[in-house]
């Protein structure tokens, strides 16, 4: 089997006239914290969304442990071990928290169609297997306590929690996390620096996409920076800091930095 | 609203179980029509309440099984019994078959699509196609039920059968809400991108969704061809579905809220018959009402439940 790579080759995405991604090509490698910068409208979310099949790109490869999911849906390309987050939160805000992280644990389920009509006892074992694993997100997010809470009632910070542990249920191999910051006080914003951390740790590989340069520079191992849908830099955070076309893209758009 | 349930339901099944005996021969119909009516407005729960598609076509699945039954019945000689199998399967394969291509549509368009369904479905059985239907006449004449060799002519053993088809629901729907699928519903209503996203099929559920609706309102539509033992086209058109659609909104999408809207749309009119004129009237009003009043249904929806072993202590809203 292929290693655990994420590898993008020359992908390119346009809107009628606009393009949005320029042959962009990066590479993610197995165990690692990519982040994926840019100023606002550079395109990130779009490659994101091209990764994840909610776009298809018009050219280029995305392959993923040696197969190409370019093309495939978004529910095809989860199966394979990738999941996302999104930049404004989509939770099901009626249902509860424990309900929002079951929802990870669909692909995982071995229920069939028709046990949502008559139950078996493999059916009933196999849901409270999946609530067993429920409870362990809750307890790693630290949520135990909103369990029965409908998510649309709590804090931004805390949904956005519900959002991570709901992708993380899925046991994922690649996690997406689209601006996982947004929104958060520093406190939050330093708890979600330690779950990232605990994630990779799990052996979970993290590919996100961040405005805060600062923690950009604090939690990713490698970084790929774009502007107008193309390619300006890559390198670790180090590289990146010294890198003047990066200091020319970003500080030039440092006034309407909130996205 | 947990613990009046607690103890609402096993009241409401004693009652619903000796209610026949209790009433005359009119009232008795009526029962009859409320459990029926109970039955396809559940169903179309599960489409429209449970996964938020706007259909408003239900009438046609409950008129097929209806038929099925009628045409087995009256052309074949079936019993009415051997015939519900069919007159769950034949609605339910043309569920799947209808939604599969409409699925995708977004709701205002879906909704136009199910009308469009359930015109043509009424204009089919009134031109007598195939020459089985009967015409706009319907056909009639259909056998009592009878089960191994107990002939079950009485309007109570109809009562009794229309019963248990609507416990059968109620434990199906029991069903769905603690299952993948069930949950799988509620995720595609609440946010489909999301649902996708997290590696739903949100097709095949919605088709799904489609397919379980229209079964069950097949076999209530078994139970109505074998009360008025005949069908006629008229009890299937579009303005049935339009009540159905109605029922589960002001209602809101659970099962006691479904069984008030029904009593309000079938039951309270027979009541007040002095004030015939006034009741569309009053009902109309009373719509306007609660959906200004409660958006959400007069008794919303409560979603799937979750398991005890996860709310812990000062738990937040539990």
């Amino acid at each position: 089997m292929a290693r655990n790579e994420l590898i993008l080759t020359d992908v390119t995405k346009r809107f009628g006239g606009l393009t949005a991604v320029d042959a962009l090509s990066f590479k993610v490698e197995e165990g690692q914290i990519y982040g994926i910068i840019g100023p606002n409208g550079a395109g990130k979310t779009t490659v994101f969304n091209c990764i994840t099949g909610i776009y298809k790109s018009e050219e280029g490869l995305v392959n993923w442990r040696g197969e190409e999911i370019r093309g495939m849906t978004p529910y095809q390309i989860v199966d394979r071990g990738i999941v996302r987050t999104f930049q404004t939160i989509r939770l099901f805000g009626q249902m509860s928290v424990a309900e929002n992280i079951m929802s990870g644990r669909h692909i995982k389920s071995t229920q069939s169609w028709w046990h949502g009509i008559i139950p078996t006892p493999g059916k009933i074992k196999d849901e409270l297997e999946n609530w067993k694993k429920v409870e362990e997100q809750l307890d790693f997010f630290k949520l135990s306590e909103f369990a029965a809470t409908p998510v649309g009632s709590l804090p931004y910070g805390i949904q956005r929690r519900v959002e991570i542990a709901r992708a993380m249920a899925v046991e994922p191999t690649l996690l997406i996390l689209d601006e996982p910051a947004a929104g958060l006080n520093d406190k939050e914003t330093l708890e979600l620096l330690e779950t990232i951390f605990k994630i990779r740790d799990k052996g979970v590989t993290v590919l996100l996409i961040e405005h805060d340069m600062d923690m950009v520079m604090e939690v990713t191992d490698y970084l790929t920076v774009i502007n107008f849908g193309k390619k300006i830099a890559e390198g670790t955070p180090e590289d990146i800091q010294k890198n003047p076309a990066v200091i020319e893209a970003y500080l030039g758009s440092e006034d309407d930095d909130d996205e | 609203m947990k613990e009046l349930q607690k103890f609402a339901y096993p009241i409401f099944f004693v009652v619903m179980a000796i209610l026949p005996h209790l009433l005359d021969d009119r009232w008795q119909a009526v029962a009859i029509t409320f459990l029926i009516f109970a039955v396809v407005a559940l169903s179309q729960d599960i489409i429209l309440g449970k996964s938020g598609m706007f259909n408003m076509g239900q009438a046609l699945f409950f008129g097929m099984g209806a038929y099925t039954t009628a045409i087995l019945n009256n052309e074949y000689g079936w019993s009415i019994i051997a015939t519900i199998p069919l007159a769950i399967i034949i609605p339910a394969l043309f569920g799947i078959l209808l939604a599969g291509p409409i699925v995708h549509l977004r709701g205002d368009y879906l909704l136009v699509v199910t009308i469009g369904f359930n015109i043509v479905f009424v204009q089919v059985l009134q031109n007598n196609l195939g020459g089985i239907t009967g015409g706009p006449n319907g056909i009639f004449g259909l056998d009592s039920l009878r089960f191994l060799n107990f002939d079950l002519t009485s309007q109570i053993s109809v009562y009794y059968f229309a019963f248990v088809v609507l416990l059968l629901t109620l434990w199906v729907m029991h069903n769905l809400a603690g299952s993948k699928p069930g949950r799988a519903l509620h995720y595609l209503r609440e946010d489909q991108l999301a649902a996708e996203s997290i590696g739903i099929n949100t097709r095949v559920y919605k088709i799904f969704a489609f397919g379980l609706g229209a079964g069950i309102a097949g076999l209530a539509g078994t139970v109505y061809a074998t009360q008025y033992s005949a069908v006629s086209p008229e009890a299937f058109e579009f303005i049935q579905s339009v009540l159905f659609f109605s029922i589960v909104l002001v209602g809101g999408s659970s099962v006691p809220g479904v069984l008030i809207g029904v009593f309000v749309m079938f039951v309270l009119p027979e009541i007040f018959r002095e004030f015939a004129t006034w009741r569309y009237f009053i009902f109309g009003f009373a719509m306007i009402a609660a959906m200004i009043l409660r958006p959400r249904g007069i008794w919303p929806a409560t979603f799937g439940k979750i398991p005890k072993f996860l709310i812990k202590e000062n738990n937040h809203g539990a």
